[in-house]
């Protein structure tokens, strides 16, 4: 449950992170990458050690998103957004397709919720994949973000699921 | 027997991130949310938001038919927002 006591201690909580990476990767000629599972640590989403998973002497480019928490919502201030998930799918889910960081627990202002890396031999290839990871990992991922106001919070939702309408 | 495991809202009103159920090896999905239901009357309120992941995959709250395994994961999934 929620506790609504939001206090300085709140941002000292570990953050977890949930690292995916697949296994093989959809690029020309490839390599096997070894596969973390669930990182905790203190510290913000590491996007060093994410680029160091995907940069390959094949691949001459790399294209990296990072969504970052907003401190506002239709004119509320956000505290934080906290997230959680069902892990073993999400897992399945995204291996497929990148190399994903996502925070797990409180992510605060400023803070990445989400990074996502694809490299590729050129540029537009790249590009064009982290644009879709993205897409897709938003519509499919089963991962909730609860927005933290001063005094309330809310579950957000996207009502569109892989196209299924809820 | 069948896990089901509850996520966001669908954990607050039950109060709950899991419990084990028993229901009949073949069953339709929207049975199964009805037995749910009338375990944790307040999901009503979500009734419509809510779609099933069954083995991993999500299934719509309709008539299609489950076949259930002993221990098989039925996740109650409210809209998603990752990312």
């Amino acid at each position: 449950m929620l506790s609504l006591e939001i206090s300085s201690s709140c941002f000292n909580q570990e953050t977890k992170l949930l690292a995916f990476e697949p296994s093989r990767k959809d690029m020309d000629e490839v390599e096997e990458k070894s596969k973390e599972v669930i990182n905790v640590t203190t510290e913000k989403l590491p996007v060093d050690e994410v680029l160091q998973l995907v940069i390959s002497p094949l691949c001459g480019a790399v294209s990296l998103f990072v969504g970052t928490t907003r401190n506002n919502f239709e004119g509320r201030k956000v505290i934080s957004l906290e997230y959680e998930a069902y892990l073993p799918m999400a897992e399945n889910e995204v291996k497929k397709i990148c190399t994903v960081f996502h925070g797990l627990g409180l992510v605060p202002p400023s803070e990445a919720s989400i990074i996502s890396a694809v490299s590729s031999a050129h540029r537009a290839a790249s590009l064009e994949a982290v644009s879709y990871a993205i897409d897709t990992l938003k519509a499919k991922l089963p991962i909730w973000q609860k927005e933290i106001y001063e005094e309330s919070s809310s579950w957000k939702g996207n009502r569109v699921l892989w196209g299924i309408q809820q | 027997v069948v896990e089901v495991l509850y996520f966001a809202k669908s954990a607050e009103i039950t109060g709950l991130r899991s419990e084990t159920i028993s229901v009949p090896q073949e069953i339709k999905a929207l049975q199964l949310w009805k037995e749910i239901e009338t375990r944790h009357p307040g999901l009503a309120d979500v009734r419509n938001q809510i779609i099933f992941a069954v083995r991993q995959e999500y299934v719509e709250l309709g008539d299609q038919l489950l076949l259930l395994q002993p221990g098989d994961e039925i996740a109650v999934i409210p809209p998603i927002s990752g990312g």
